[in-house]
């Protein structure tokens, strides 16, 4: 990896709101706007903080019974700030006739159903946390929940977007580009005719990177045009990036922010996702651009833009053909080549597959290899919320402070078993300020509804996940 | 009405200065061709992929020693392999994107054995991976066809009956239709035929096309093959039994001799015909003939002039035009000829001096540079506004109008593509423009037109139902690329808490911004000639020719089944959609910008010369051109020519007066009313028309004038001035007429060369002052006249008038005339300039409009089926 990390001490101090002052131009950024500022005169030196973090396709049960010694093994350096749970059972999300992949995905962080293809069956975890510490809104200027992530698959938003209004409808935009989520953290967007309805503004921006997809197409090299017209084609290209700039580029940056990371060069947006069939990329073109992700969503934290929010490293039932010589701690892990190993193209060839074809009683090398990277990558972004930039008031750091929940869809990946696929999800958790155990893995023998409803209450909130009829159970082993 | 119909017909055909192309003896059916091999190498390990479409896809042969040439076939007479270097990309994209495929082949089995089955034809990857495999199972045709709703080995398969392989030369064809329809042809004949259901969004981008043995190298099929082709598209029985009839060995590149003689004809009409026409005929013409010679014609050009021969075929260095040329004494007082024209000449001397054409027309060669590049067309304002209304039932007339740059004035019309450029205004208007469309329309309404579905996931019907609605709004099948990127708007959406309607919307927005609703894309590589264009590209040339709007549900519907590579279809349509009233409209588009009648507009006569000039009288003049030529070619349905002198015209009252007309109906309303002018000679036809005439400006110019009449109407050329020549008119004075200044003029030793080609076309039109007032006397009390004479270009008289309805009456029954026009209309419905290599084309679309009657109706038909519309020009891919 080529790529210079960022960190707080790149950043002027101040940037964080209580300074409003240190903020040189105006951040006219979406929901904030209407923010209220009843919080600009908090006092509590240790902000309270949840996020999700969501990893795609899950480890099955039986590898995570190996604790550290198996595919759990990056998150070993950082155990003692973690709550393991196994055992965790989302079986009430299964929905007849829908793909376990995207019940699993949605029930993750909410322990509810999904309500239909585009919604929740309810809040996620660091929603319900935000309305009930933050009544009043968020500080003014912050932003007020922040979803990114790395993912290609798409076709419904319960496999990639982890963060919930109590209505089921997303808490935030997705921002899958490190451009956008920089921009979204750091930047001012300026607003087409001084529309008011900034959401509409990046959607506009969407359907022009859309636009801007079909003209590129035109001027590349399968074009089907001759070289006048594809040069008329630039020429009009040319014509949209000066408009996308004059639109719709960011006007400034908060003060002291990181340098504007460069453009990505991995498939979004419907390219990402043909149709299921899966797309080739690289170990290193994957782990470059979640690690820069990574980097800007931790430094969001750290800048205290935002506390609240969810963060995926691919999607639920992912698709991906991955390459590439996998190392860890120095040693060779795995030689990545999903489609050379299947001997197949398209989705069967796709690291998918390895889930479907698990089996507890043979290697499973090749799943046990993107399991293991899974977990370094989640541990690569958790490490940065636990380095001396990320130390709080209390000398503790943001990851001991935090919610941290993370967790994935399946506890094995075969379809032929509800049960079983959503049973003993692998779930993890940081201390919260000293409110949960850490150190320890813990087999829970819990719904998920309980475990996080659980949570809740140690994070001294009134509002329950799930529904209200029915028997509750405190899991209270997880709590210190 | 003077009928001279009959008469112009015959002079049609005698008079045109091309020869019409000489008609192939047998056609084989190719619209759809993506590949096609006819074997004709006579050695060598390359196949050559002779489509003309795309890039090649040349085979190689791995073992030259295994196979053998015989009679223009390869023979395999034992395991080989031939196959593409490549992934048979532009198979695989075409065919993913249209669901729809032809396997033809003419081949003779070596045996009634092999089997496994024996691959023939083949895009695979391995012996149980393929998209497609033609292959022989002992005694009959075996075909594998992966889709949506088959296996990827292509099972179930479609089987020819048992026994129906023989080993004698068969016409072999399997076709797949978008409906999923399979059928097997033997030697022209349906022997089989099932279902594929699905699509084919599941072949394989990566598989090669390999002939007569399997990508593993164990599946090898001995016989000979004498062509294979491979389409984007179900042939239809007619095309099948069309390709058997024209045997095996159609469509071959002609024969080397021919090929020297194309080569000669090429030289001519390339590089001596354009700089004879650019650099000698000035002065060297029938009309001129300076120096007694004449070059314009190829009997008087053999002859020579007052020094006797001027050329001698195949002796440059014994030619007196080339010492005058190559030493730079000719063209006297013009730039010599370039060291590339020099090079040119001395080689079509040193050739032979072959003149494949009677007459050296210049007007075809007025055209070159930007002209003769392959542009793609951006939709003008109009095109746009129609384009939406037909598309999504908003009309945006206001608005485009508003927003949307004007297109400007190019070679005589708004719609050359070369000049349809692009601006930042128009990124931003169609961005603002789309986003107004959208909110005006039933988006579930629409929607619901193309799935009941409203569901935003893309693994349900999502991107169906963007396939199915891009189709409609981007007038062909969109690839899976395009259904990707679209349908990962929805996904966008769905995660900013959209739903189903905003989704649709904003994919809505996206098309209508993309670049296949705002331009008209086709596809432009091959060998630099042309090639017949699909039956998508096809609708739309039709559409947008006849109606400067999009292909209806109907006309798409038919391209979509095929039905448009069927002549007789295309011309049904062409019938049906005369019968669209946006076909007057876009006519009327055609007169307005041919005779740029908006320009009346913008004008502002000297007010104390034209006290009675306003600008509603302005308008009233555009109003009385384009409902003159509604009545003539609609109306009247009269050949176009009529429009120089059917004695009627339409007029508001304030008009009426001004022509000096007793004005009818109620004086207040300012409504347009008909009025015969049968006994009114001074006036009928276009030229006697105010929104014509003040073309001279204030003081009515000659040259102006003469000038429309040359350029518009006769398709003369002329060089410009000389730098140091004040063009702007003398007024005129007592005793001195604008015809005493013209001929002046004419009679000056260096204007008149050119002058007298244009001028005296003017003459005719004195009596009309500079905003088409008829007098007799002009204001210095001159007396006016409308004699006069005109000399056709090509032709070495004049020919004289003595009033200006005999004027009119000369160029209506003007071949050159009518020829002009036939220019102008293909002018525009093709949106460029014509350039030499359409003038064969050009003359036989005029001679098929002529002998249909001549109207605008025929000529239009004429267009649509002759090769400028069914084929498209092509650039040569490196």
């Amino acid at each position: 990896m080529h790529r210079k990390r960022i960190d707080r001490r790149t950043m002027l101090k101040g940037v964080a709101v209580k300074g409003a002052g240190a903020v040189t131009i105006g951040l006219p950024l979406l929901e904030e706007m209407t923010a209220s500022s009843a919080m600009a005169a908090e006092q509590a030196d240790v902000p309270v903080r949840a996020f999700n973090v969501f990893f795609g396709l899950g480890i099955p049960a039986p590898l995570q019974k190996e604790g550290f010694d198996g595919v759990l093994e990056p998150l070993k350096p950082l155990s003692k700030k973690l709550l393991i749970m196994r055992g965790v059972d989302q079986l009430r999300a299964d929905e007849k006739g829908i793909n376990a992949h995207y019940d699993g995905a949605t029930a993750a962080f909410t322990a509810e159903p999904p309500d239909g293809e585009a919604k929740a069956g309810g809040a996620s975890i660091d929603q319900v946390i935000r309305r009930n510490h933050y009544r009043d809104g968020m500080p003014a200027g912050m932003v007020p929940t922040l979803v990114a992530g790395t993912f290609f698959r798409r076709s419904r938003i319960g496999r990639y977007v982890h963060s919930y209004n109590a209505d089921g409808t997303v808490a935030a935009t997705m921002q899958e580009k490190p451009r956008d989520l920089f921009e979204r953290v750091f930047g001012t967007i300026g607003a087409v005719d001084e529309d008011p309805d900034k959401r509409r503004a990046r959607l506009k921006r969407s359907v022009l990177d859309t636009v801007v997809d079909q003209y590129k197409f035109y001027t590349g090299a399968n074009s089907p045009l001759g070289s006048t017209s594809k040069a008329r084609i630039a020429e009009h290209l040319d014509r949209i990036r000066e408009f996308e700039q004059r639109a719709y580029a960011m006007k400034g940056k908060v003060a002291g922010a990181p340098p504007l990371p460069p453009r990505s060069q991995l498939l979004h947006g419907g390219s990402a996702d043909p149709g299921g069939e899966g797309i080739d990329i690289t170990l290193q073109e994957l782990s470059s651009e979640w690690r820069l992700m990574a980097d800007l969503y931790a430094l969001a934290i750290q800048t205290d833009r935002t506390r609240f929010g969810a963060l995926t490293f691919l999607a639920a039932g992912e698709r991906i053909r991955l390459k590439g010589d996998y190392e860890y701690d120095g040693r060779t892990v795995f030689q990545f080549d999903d489609e050379g190993q299947h001997k197949k193209s398209g989705s069967a060839g796709c690291s998918h597959e390895w889930w479907h074809q698990f089996n507890e009683n043979k290697k499973n090398e090749a799943l046990r290899a993107h399991a293991h990277l899974k977990m370094r990558e989640i541990a690569y972004f958790l490490s940065r919320l636990d380095t001396e930039d990320s130390v709080d008031a209390n000398g503790k750091t943001i990851l001991e402070n935090s919610l941290i929940t993370i967790s994935t869809e399946s506890g094995d990946g075969r379809h032929n078993d509800v049960k079983r696929e959503l049973s003993g999800v692998f779930h993890a958790i940081s201390g919260a300020g000293g409110r949960f155990k850490t150190g320890r893995i813990l087999d829970v023998g819990a719904e998920g509804v309980d475990v996080y409803n659980t949570m809740l209450t140690a994070m001294g909130c009134n509002d329950r996940l799930g529904p209200q009829k029915r028997d509750a159970r405190a899991v209270d082993a997880i709590r210190a | 009405m003077r009928h001279l119909v009959q008469f112009r017909i015959l002079l049609t055909l005698a008079s045109l200065a091309f020869v019409a192309p000489v008609a192939l003896a047998v056609e084989r059916v190719e619209r759809g061709l993506l590949v096609r091999y006819d074997f004709s190498e006579d050695d060598g390990q390359t196949i050559a992929d002779r489509s003309n479409v795309g890039k090649p896809l040349n085979l190689v042969i791995d073992r030259s020693s295994r196979v053998r040439r015989s009679g223009g076939a390869l023979v395999v007479e034992s395991s080989s392999s031939i196959a593409s270097t490549q992934p048979a990309t532009k198979i695989i994209a075409a065919v993913k994107k249209s669901n729809a495929i032809s396997v033809e082949a003419w081949l003779k089995p070596a045996n009634r054995s092999q089997s496994g089955p024996a691959r023939i034809v083949s895009i695979s990857s391995n012996t149980s991976n393929r998209n497609l495999t033609l292959g022989q199972d002992k005694d009959f045709y075996d075909v594998r066809l992966r889709a949506t709703g088959s296996d990827h080995n292509g099972l179930p398969s479609t089987s020819s009956p048992k026994r129906s392989l023989q080993t004698k030369l068969t016409h072999v064809v399997f076709t797949r239709d978008a409906g999923g329809k399979t059928t097997v042809y033997l030697d022209g004949k349906r022997v089989a035929g099932k279902t594929v259901k699905g699509n084919f969004r599941n072949w394989d981008d990566r598989q090669r096309l390999f002939l007569a043995n399997e990508a593993t190298k164990d599946r090898p099929w001995l016989g000979e093959l004498h062509l294979v082709a491979l389409y984007d598209r179900a042939l239809s029985d007619k095309d099948v039994r069309q390709n058997f009839a024209a045997g095996s060995r159609a469509g071959r590149a002609p024969p080397s001799a021919d090929n020297v003689v194309k080569a000669d004809t090429l030289l001519f009409d390339r590089h001596v015909a354009p700089l004879f026409a650019k650099h000698c005929l000035e002065c060297h013409d029938a009309a001129i003939k300076k120096g007694e010679l004449d070059l314009s014609h190829k009997t008087s050009a053999v002859a020579g002039g007052e020094s006797g021969k001027v050329v001698v075929p195949g002796k440059a260095s014994q030619s007196l035009l080339w010492e005058l040329v190559s030493s730079d004494d000719m063209p006297k007082d013009r730039p010599p000829l370039s060291p590339e024209e020099k090079d040119s000449l001395r080689t079509w001397i040193d050739s032979g001096a072959a003149w494949p054409v009677e007459a050296i027309d210049p007007a075809v060669y007025l055209n070159e540079g930007h002209a003769g590049e392959v542009w793609l067309q951006r939709l003008t304002v109009s095109e746009y506004i129609a384009t939406v209304r037909s598309a999504v039932g908003v009309d945006i007339a206001n608005e485009a109008r508003q927003i949307l740059p004007p297109d400007l004035r190019a070679d005589g019309f708004n719609n050359t593509a070369y000049n349809l450029n692009i601006d930042l205004k128009h990124v931003e208007a169609y961005n603002k423009l789309a986003e107004i469309i959208v909110s005006r329309m039933d988006i579930l309404e629409f929607a619901g037109r193309f799935s009941k579905s409203r569901k935003l996931s893309t693994d349900d019907t999502m991107r169906d139902h963007v396939a199915a609605m891009g189709k409609w709004l981007l007038r062909g099948p969109l690839d899976s690329n395009e259904i990707n990127k679209y349908s990962g708007i929805a996904t966008t959406v769905a995660s900013a808490g959209g739903d189903f309607k905003e989704a649709i919307g904003y994919i809505v927005q996206a098309m209508l911004q993309s670049p296949r609703f705002v331009y008209r894309i086709e596809y432009q590589h091959g060998d630099g000639t042309s090639r017949l264009v699909d039956d998508y590209e096809l609708a739309s040339r039709m559409s947008y020719i006849l109606w400067g709007a999009p292909p209806d549900e109907d006309l798409l519907r038919a391209a979509e089944r095929g039905e448009l590579t069927d002549r007789n279809v295309v011309e049904a349509q062409v019938k049906r959609m005369l019968k669209d009233p946006r076909t007057i409209e876009r006519s009327e588009e055609f007169v307005s910008q041919w005779l740029n009648l908006g320009r009346l507009a913008n004008l502002r006569p000297n007010a104390k010369k034209f006290p009675n000039w306003n600008a509603q009288l302005a308008a009233d003049m555009q109003q009385e051109t384009l409902a003159y030529f509604k009545e003539v070619v609609w109306t009247r349905n009269r050949p176009l020519s009529d429009l120089l002198n059917t004695q009627v015209t339409f007029a508001t009252p304030p008009l009426a007066r001004h022509y000096g007309l007793k004005p009818t109906g109620n004086n207040t309303d300012n409504k347009i009313a008909r009025y015969d002018l049968t006994k009114v000679p001074s006036r009928g036809g276009l030229l006697t028309q105010a929104s014509v005439l003040t073309i001279g400006g204030d003081e009515a110019s000659m040259v102006a004038r003469g000038l429309f009449v040359l350029n518009d109407l006769l398709r003369g050329t002329i060089n410009a001035p000389p730098p140091c020549v004040n063009t702007v008119p003398p007024p005129t004075k007592t005793g001195l007429t604008q015809r005493g200044i013209a001929e002046s003029r004419i009679a000056d030793n260096k204007c008149g060369v050119c002058h007298t080609r244009f001028e005296p076309l003017a003459f005719g039109l004195e009596k009309f002052d500079g905003i088409g007032a008829y007098h007799d006397k002009d204001e210095h009390g001159n007396t006016l006249r409308d004699d006069g004479e005109v000399l056709f270009p090509g032709t070495a008289k004049p020919v004289a008038y003595q009033t200006s309805n005999e004027l009119m009456d000369l160029l209506a029954t003007s071949e050159r005339v009518q020829q002009s026009l036939t220019w102008k209309v293909t002018q525009f419905a093709l949106g460029r300039p014509l350039v030499a290599a359409d003038a064969a084309t050009v003359a036989k679309i005029h001679q098929t409009a002529q002998q249909a009657g001549g109207t605008y109706s025929d000529l239009i038909t004429a267009i649509v089926m002759s090769d400028l519309v069914q084929r498209a020009r092509t650039e040569a891919t490196e």
